[in-house]
């Protein structure tokens, strides 16, 4: 779990516009949505997974106003890194650069290139827009183990389990192959398999 | 000029009542499922101190889950939620210089997260506000550091002592009771 040792902030509608604009366009690049396996690379892996928050979100349980905020609506992001580090803070800017953008409960197809990585966390608005920022966190901890010349990979579903105060009390992997696999071939066809290599735990 | 000065008074007025008294959703005082819930806020080093104070219901889901809270130099108090958790959620202040302010806690890892399971007296404990060093352009950051006074017995008597409302009602004679039970 990332620490949170900030537990009180004056909200400055200035700085939420500047965050929401940074993570819109400044901060770098997430990784992309694929549609086609015709587009991705030589080097590079179609990555598919799932993440979902047990119970899950109610109605209005996410405040999201003003303008852009729609888009991050039900979605987490996953802060990724090619080399295993713990956030001991909260991430700045920098660590959101290729991050996967995840709808809630949706499976996500994103591009990646063909080496392992990390899941080092993950955040998502509950209040954004107005005098408005809470954020929540995730724990990471998580290997994502590709290999060269895969083409496309299942990681799993991370389902994080939280209490009322969304303190995560327990996050595990699910292995949904079979409904996964299904909407991969519906969506890319079967010239090319989904491999399973489900995220695991970094000792 | 005469309605002005009365409008600004009556202004000064209200805002004050505000302060002292909860606001948001009400229930009957003597209500027996009713808590009452209450902490302290050292707010020296903050640029204001705090006239408005507001928890939030997280459980169960409600269409008001925003309870006000009686404060009172520092004091924040609340003696009619009923059971459920809460997080305290918001401060509020204003200072000739420093302007209104509101002072936000996250929802997750929020130090005053509590469990109501059963009607009674709950201590949400003492804090001192602390400045958080931040970029000029990012968010202001404050933490929120527990410190041992005053103590939960010293905050019952300022209770029993600055509200009449409270002391008149059935909660007077519990937090008597608490206050000798704290004693022994």
């Amino acid at each position: 779990m990332i620490p949170r040792r900030l537990t009180f902030t004056r909200v400055r509608l200035a700085a939420s516009l500047l965050l929401l604009g940074a993570l819109s366009a400044c901060v770098g690049a997430a990784r992309e949505p694929v549609d086609s396996l015709s587009g991705l690379n030589d080097d590079e892996t179609l990555v598919v997974g799932r993440i979902e928050i047990v119970p899950p979100l109610r109605k209005d349980e996410q405040k999201l106003k003003g303008l852009g905020t729609g888009n991050f609506e039900n979605k987490v992001f996953l802060l990724t890194d090619d080399h295993y580090r713990v956030l001991t803070e909260e991430p700045v800017m920098a660590d959101y650069a290729g991050r996967i953008e995840a709808i809630l409960g949706k499976n996500f197809f994103v591009r990646s290139n063909s080496k392992p990585y990390f899941i080092l966390g993950g955040m998502m608005y509950l209040d954004l827009g107005g005098r408005e920022m809470n954020r929540a966190y995730f724990p990471g901890g998580l290997k994502a183990s590709l290999k060269p010349g895969d083409k496309a990979v299942y990681v799993g579903a991370v389902q994080y389990h939280r209490n009322e105060f969304f303190e995560i009390t327990k996050a595990t992997i699910v292995d949904d192959y079979d409904r996964t696999n299904a909407e991969f071939k519906k969506k890319f066809g079967t010239k090319i398999p989904l491999r399973k290599a489900l995220l695991t735990p970094v000792k | 000029m005469k309605h002005r000065i009365w409008l600004v008074l009556g202004l000064i007025t209200l805002g004050l009542l505000a302060g002292c008294a909860s606001s948001g959703p009400e229930r009957d005082i003597n209500d027996p499922t009713n808590s009452l819930v209450f902490g302290y806020v050292d707010m020296d080093d903050a640029p204001t101190g705090v006239a408005s104070a507001w928890i939030t219901q997280v459980a169960p889901p409600s269409d008001t889950p925003y309870w006000g809270l009686g404060v009172s130099k520092g004091l924040f108090y609340n003696s009619y939620l009923p059971p459920g958790s809460y997080q305290l959620s918001k401060l509020g202040g204003s200072g000739f210089f420093a302007g209104q302010h509101e002072y936000a806690f996250p929802k997750q890892g929020n130090k005053t997260s509590l469990r109501i399971t059963k009607p009674g007296i709950y201590f949400l404990g003492s804090y001192k506000y602390k400045k958080v060093k931040s970029g000029m352009f990012s968010q202001a950051k404050f933490a929120i550091e527990k410190i041992n006074k005053p103590t939960e017995a010293e905050l019952l008597k300022r209770i029993l002592d600055e509200s009449d409302n409270i002391k008149d009602s059935a909660w007077g004679n519990k937090i008597r009771a608490r206050l000798a039970q704290l004693k022994s």
